[in-house]
């Protein structure tokens, strides 16, 4: 499977038509919660059962991301990496991404070590219901964006509790992002937006 | 929630032979002032061994404070924001070895710091 991942910042008042756009387009569509950072307006999230499916689609999305309703967006595509799911059914929760770019020069044994320690997140952190780490394979946006993190919890509690408060976040799996570490590797530019779909997305 | 507990950055320098004075006056001079604008209280500075060495490597031990996970966060976004922090180690590392920076609570601290 694949997923598009679409962070999308409006123009006044184009909220109702780029939403029934995306929409029209099998997206789930939802408006960001307060809190994001550099997260737009809208998440569009849209599933594709192969990489040929997104290209055929991938026109249309372009129309309507490109057009006047839209002022930026940030997007992702990529194929489904490591996952994990504790609470498939979650239809109430909160979803949430992280766009990020491993942009500096490291080894692929340092990047492997570096999922495998993200993908660690909800052993510790069982706030996070449901997850998801993919690498990128198309990014559109502000950078390169070279991973897409994805997490579902049962409230926004979840993520601004136990997900940024719990020591294996900071004290552990930060210093990939932190330029005060020696194992920094991530740009600082970073896209961190969720939102409430209705539903659960990474189980679909 | 953890928000009193005490968190310690730590950064563990180990100079280049005979520059283990000249870098850390420059730490005390050119990052620490940052630092604490940023939150941080220093704790400690240790230097090993315990005089400066001409020929060989120094290692130092800077150990700062910080009250709370939040308070860690505050600290953090500041300094990533900052391209003057990130300037300051890639200007120094012309002195440098290697060097570590971790994070730690007193072991009494573990259960309160985890307890989110």
């Amino acid at each position: 499977m694949f997923s598009l991942v679409s962070l999308v910042h409006l123009a006044e008042g184009a909220e109702g038509d780029v939403s029934a756009a995306l929409g029209a387009l099998e997206a789930r569509v939802a408006r960001t919660l307060p809190g994001t950072f550099n997260g737009g307006d809208l998440i569009a999230h849209f599933d594709f059962a192969d990489e040929d499916s997104y290209r055929d689609v991938l026109p249309a999305i372009d129309a309507v991301l490109g057009g006047g309703g839209v002022t930026r967006a940030d997007s992702a595509f990529y194929r489904h990496g490591r996952h994990g799911a504790a609470d498939p059914g979650l239809a109430t929760g909160v979803y949430r991404a992280l766009l990020l770019s491993a942009d500096r020069p490291v080894s692929r044994p340092v990047l492997d070590k570096f999922e495998a320690e993200m993908v660690r997140m909800p052993h510790y952190i069982p706030a996070i219901r449901n997850w998801r780490l993919s690498r990128v394979i198309e990014a559109r946006g502000e950078r390169r964006w070279t991973h897409v993190w994805e997490q579902e919890y049962a409230s926004l509690d979840g993520l601004n509790g136990p997900y940024m408060l719990h020591p294996y976040h900071w004290a552990r799996i930060d210093r990939w992002f932190d330029p005060e570490c020696p194992d920094w590797m991530i740009d600082t530019r970073l896209c961190h937006s969720f939102c409430a779909f209705g539903r659960a997305v990474l189980t679909a | 929630m953890s928000t009193a507990t005490t968190i310690y950055v730590i950064d563990e320098i180990v100079a280049l032979p005979g520059k283990g004075r000249a870098l850390l006056e420059a730490y005390h001079e050119r990052y620490a002032p940052g630092a604490r604008a940023r939150g941080m209280a220093l704790d400690r500075v240790l230097v090993s061994p315990p005089m400066w060495l001409d020929d060989d490597s120094n290692t130092i031990t800077i150990s700062w404070t910080i009250q709370g996970a939040p308070a860690w966060w505050g600290m953090s976004f500041q300094s990533r924001n900052d391209p003057g922090v990130a300037d300051w180690w890639a200007e120094v590392d012309e002195m440098i070895v290697r060097r570590s920076r971790h994070f730690a609570t007193a072991e009494s601290d573990i259960a309160e710091i985890c307890n989110v």
